[in-house]
C-alpha cells in the first residue's frame, strides 16, 4: 500500500520532467538563428536553377512538410504527436531518410558496446571494491591502487593506447569500424563472429575505466558501513562473515545503484569519444556528423532520446531504491 | 553461589598508528556469581568499555588482547596472540547488548530478519518458521508488542530500539550478559523500563549473570550487586553496591561519588564536586598509583609504589591508605583535593576541573 503510494508519486514525477524535457527540447530547436528551409533550399538552388517563383514553390512546400507555417503552440503539438509515434522527421543532410530509420541503425551498435560493458565493469568493479574493504591489507592497496590509476586515465587516451598497441603494432584486432567491408548487418553466426573482433577494443577501453570507478566508490562506502554499530553488534551475536558482508552489501550498494541506473541512462548517448576513435557506427558517431553538418532533426532526436533514457533511469533507480531501502519510502510518503 | 565467570590477569592495548601500545585494560580479574549483576563504573577512558569488549569476545584491531584467561561455567578459554575463540560463543555463551543501540540494526533490514539470523548464526538447520515463533513467544512475554517484529529500525523509538536490540541479544539465552551502556543514551523513564526488562530476564533466568558497564552510578546503585570501579585501566575497588555507595574505601571511588549526585543520605547534603585534572594518558600512565596526581590523600609511597590489594575478593581496594587505614571508609571531603600542586606530572594539567562520570546522574 505504502509502496504503491509511493510509487504513484514517482510516476507523476516522471511525466512532469518528462513534459519539460520535451517543451525545452522543442524551443531550444527553435531558438537557433536561421530557418533549416532556408540551408535547404539554398543548397538545392547553388548551381543557379530555377525562378522566383519555383523557389517560392519549393520553399512553401518544404515549409508545409516541416510543419514550419503553422503557429508555433501547433508546431509544438504536433512535435509531440510525432515523437509519441516515434517520427523525428527527416534528416537535412541525408534527405530524405527517416532519422528514426538513423537512429535505429545506429542504436543496437551503441547498445551492444555499452550495455555489456556496464553491467560487466560493474559486477566486478563492486565486487572487487566490496572484498578490498573486507580483506584489507595488500589486497586492498593493490586493488585501490589499480582501481584508481584505472579511473583516472581519461578513457580516450587508453582507448588510443589499445588501439596504437593491439590493432596498429600487434595487429590481433581490426583498428575500427563495426564489420568487415563486404557483409552486412544480419543475424548470422558469420556476421556475428565478424562483428565480435571489431567489438573488443572498444568493449575492454569503457570496461577498464568502468570497473575502476565503481571499485574506488564501492570500497569506501564498504569501509564506511564496516565501522558501523551494526556490523561490530552481529559480530558480537556470534553471525558470521559472509551473513555480515551481505548487510554491508546491500547498504553501500545504495548509491552504487544509482550510479548504475544513470550510466545505462546516458549509454543511449553513445560513448562519443571511444566510437569516434574506433570509428564505431553507433549513435555517438552518428550524433558526431549530425552536430558537424547542422543537421538539426537528428541531434534533436537523439537529445530526446538520451533525455528519455536518462528520466527511465532515474525513475528506475527511485523504484529501486524504494525497494530496498525503506527509509526513503517512508520519507517520500511522509510516513514515519 | 556457582561461579558463572571468572576472567584473571586480562590485559589489553590498543596499537596506535606509529606502533605504540596503549594498555586499556592491565592486569584486570573479575568474577561474576550466577544470578548476579556486576557493575562496572569509572569515566571516560577508563577502560571499561575495553573490558567489556574482551568479555564480551568481541575484539577488533586495534585492540590485542595480550593475555589473560576466562572461565565460564567451567569452559576455559585462553586469550593471547594465538587465541582461537568459537565464533558460536559469541551470542549463546557470552552476548553484547551495545551502547548506542540506535545504529545496531542494519537500516535496511527488518527485526525478524537479524532475529532469524542470530538464531541460525548457532543453528544451521533452524527453520524460519520455528525461530520466528520462538522470538514472538519471547516479545510477548517480555511484554513488548507483536509489530515491533515486522519494523524496520527507523520505525522504533529510542526506548523501544534498545528495548528490541535487548532481546535479540539474550534470544539464545547467552549465560552471561555484557551490557556497553545501554541506558546512557535514554531518558529516565526508557532506562526503568529497560531496567526492569533486564530483571525479569534474570528472575526468568533467560541468562544466568550481567556485566553492567555504566557511567552513571545512580543506574548501577540500582541494578547491581557489587560494582567494580575502574580507573585508568585497573580495578580500584570491589564492594556490594550498597557498601561501595555507603562506604567507599578508594579515594578514587569516593571522589567520583561525589561528582554527581546520588540520592543517598550521606551525599544528599554534600555539594557536587569536581575531580580536579583528567584521567592519566595511558600510553604513559604515572608511576605508582595511577590516582595519586589527583588523589586527596596521597602519601609519599603513592609517587612510587604499586599499591597494595587490601581485602577479599569480593571487597577490596587496592589503595596505599586504605592498606593503613583496614576497614574504614574514606573521609569524602578529603578524597579529593581541591587544585593541583604545580609541576605535577598529570597528562594535562591545568586545564579546568574536569567532572568525573561524564553523564551527572540522574535523580532517580
Amino acid at each position: 500500500m505504502q509502496f504503491a503510494r509511493y510509487l504513484l508519486r514517482r510516476t507523476l514525477w516522471l511525466l512532469v520532467t518528462f513534459v519539460a524535457a520535451m517543451v525545452l527540447v522543442f524551443l531550444l530547436i527553435r531558438l537557433v538563428p536561421g530557418n533549416p528551409v532556408d540551408a535547404i533550399v539554398a543548397q538545392m538552388t547553388r548551381g543557379g536553377g530555377g525562378s522566383g517563383e519555383q523557389v517560392r514553390a519549393i520553399y512553401d512546400n518544404y515549409m508545409r512538410e516541416f510543419g514550419l507555417d503553422l503557429p508555433l503552440w501547433q508546431q509544438f503539438l504536433v512535435f509531440c504527436q510525432n515523437v509519441l509515434q516515434g517520427d523525428f522527421g527527416t534528416s537535412f543532410a541525408q534527405y530524405p531518410a527517416p532519422v528514426t530509420a538513423m537512429i535505429g541503425q545506429a542504436l543496437p551498435w551503441s547498445i551492444a558496446i555499452q550495455l555489456p560493458a556496464i553491467v560487466v565493469g560493474w559486477l566486478v568493479g563492486n565486487v572487487v571494491g566490496a572484498v578490498a574493504a573486507f580483506r584489507g591489507g595488500w589486497f586492498d592497496k593493490g586493488a585501490f591502487l589499480t582501481s584508481i590509476f584505472a579511473t583516472s586515465v581519461p578513457y580516450y587516451c587508453l582507448a588510443i593506447i589499445l588501439l596504437f598497441v593491439v590493432a596498429v603494432r600487434m595487429q590481433i584486432l581490426p583498428a575500427g569500424g563495426g564489420y568487415s567491408f563486404g557483409l552486412s548487418p544480419e543475424l548470422t553466426l558469420t556476421f556475428f563472429g565478424d562483428a565480435i573482433t571489431y567489438f573488443w577494443l572498444p568493449f575492454w577501453s569503457l570496461v577498464i575505466v568502468f570497473i575502476g570507478g565503481q571499485a574506488v566508490g564501492m570500497r569506501s562506502m564498504a569501509i564506511y558501513e564496516l565501522g558501523s554499530d551494526y556490523v561490530n553488534y552481529a559480530r558480537g551475536l556470534g553471525i558470521g562473515d559472509n551473513r555480515i558482508t551481505r548487510y554491508i552489501f546491500r547498504n553501500a550498494m545504495l548509491p552504487q545503484l544509482s550510479g548504475l541506473a544513470l550510466s545505462i541512462g546516458g549509454m543511449i548517448g553513445g560513448a562519443l569519444i571511444t566510437e569516434l576513435v574506433f570509428n564505431y557506427p553507433g549513435l555517438g558517431t552518428l550524433l558526431f556528423t549530425a552536430i558537424s553538418s547542422n543537421d538539426y532533426p537528428v541531434i534533436q532526436a537523439i537529445v530526446l532520446l538520451i533525455t528519455i533514457a536518462v528520466l527511465l533511469a532515474n525513475f528506475l533507480v527511485d523504484v529501486v531504491n524504494g525497494l530496498i531501502d525503506p527509509r526513503i519510502r517512508a520519507a517520500e510518503t511522509g510516513d514515519r | 553461589m556457582t561461579r558463572l565467570l571468572d576472567a584473571r590477569n586480562l590485559r589489553a592495548a590498543y596499537r596506535t598508528q606509529d606502533g605504540r601500545l596503549v594498555r586499556a585494560v592491565d592486569d584486570v580479574s573479575v568474577h561474576v556469581d550466577e544470578g548476579e549483576v556486576l557493575g562496572v563504573a569509572g569515566e571516560s577512558g577508563c577502560g571499561k568499555s575495553t573490558l567489556g569488549a574482551i568479555l564480551s569476545l568481541n575484539v577488533r584491531s586495534p585492540l590485542q588482547v595480550e593475555s589473560g584467561t576466562l572461565d565460564i561455567e567451567g569452559k576455559r578459554q585462553d586469550f593471547g596472540a594465538s587465541a582461537k575463540i568459537p565464533r558460536t560463543w559469541r551470542g549463546s555463551v557470552v552476548s553484547l547488548l551495545p551502547q548506542g543501540a540506535m545504529n545496531s540494526i542494519s537500516p535496511t533490514m527488518r527485526v525478524r530478519d537479524l532475529c532469524f539470523d542470530v538464531v541460525r548464526a548457532h543453528d544451521r538447520r533452524a527453520r524460519r518458521s520455528d525461530a520466528l515463533d520462538r522470538v514472538r513467544d519471547r516479545i510477548a512475554d517480555l511484554g513488548l508488542p507483536p509489530r515491533v517484529l515486522d519494523a524496520y529500525p527507523h520505525q522504533l523509538s529510542g526506548g523501544m530500539k534498545q528495548r528490541v536490540v535487548t532481546v535479540i541479544s539474550t534470544l539464545l539465552n547467552p549465560r552471561l550478559l555484557i551490557a556497553d551502556e545501554p541506558t546512557s543514551a535514554l531518558d529516565v523513564s526508557s532506562q526503568r523500563a529497560l531496567i526492569e526488562m533486564l530483571k525479569e530476564m534474570l528472575e526468568q533466568k533467560i541468562m544466568a549473570g550481567v556485566i553492567f558497564v555504566t557511567h552513571d552510578l545512580p543506574v548501577l546503585r540500582t541494578v547491581s550487586d557489587r560494582i567494580a570501579v575502574m580507573y585508568a585501566g585497573k580495578i580500584v575497588e570491589v564492594a556490594d553496591a550498597g557498601d561501595l555507595v555507603d562506604r567507599p574505601r578508594h579515594p578514587y571511588s569516593a571522589a567520583l561519588l561525589s561528582s554527581v549526585l546520588v540520592p543517598e543520605p550521606r551525599y544528599r547534603t554534600m555539594r557536587v564536586k569536581g575531580i580536579p585534572g583528567a584521567p592519566p594518558n595511558l600510553l604513559d600512565p604515572p608511576p605508582g598509583c595511577r590516582f595519586h596526581p589527583r588523589c586527596g590523600l596521597a602519601m609519599p609511597q603513592c609517587h612510587t609504589d604499586e599499591p597494595p590489594t587490601d581485602g577479599t575478593e569480593l571487597r577490596y581496594s587496592a589503595c596505599h591508605w586504605s592498606a593503613q587505614h583496614p576497614g574504614e571508609s574514606v573521609p569524602v571531603e578529603a578524597a579529593t583535593r581541591d587544585e593541583l600542586d604545580g609541576g605535577e606530572p598529570l597528562d594535562r594539567a591545568g586545564e579546568p576541573v574536569a567532572l568525573a562520570g561524564d553523564g551527572t546522574g540522574v535523580g532517580r
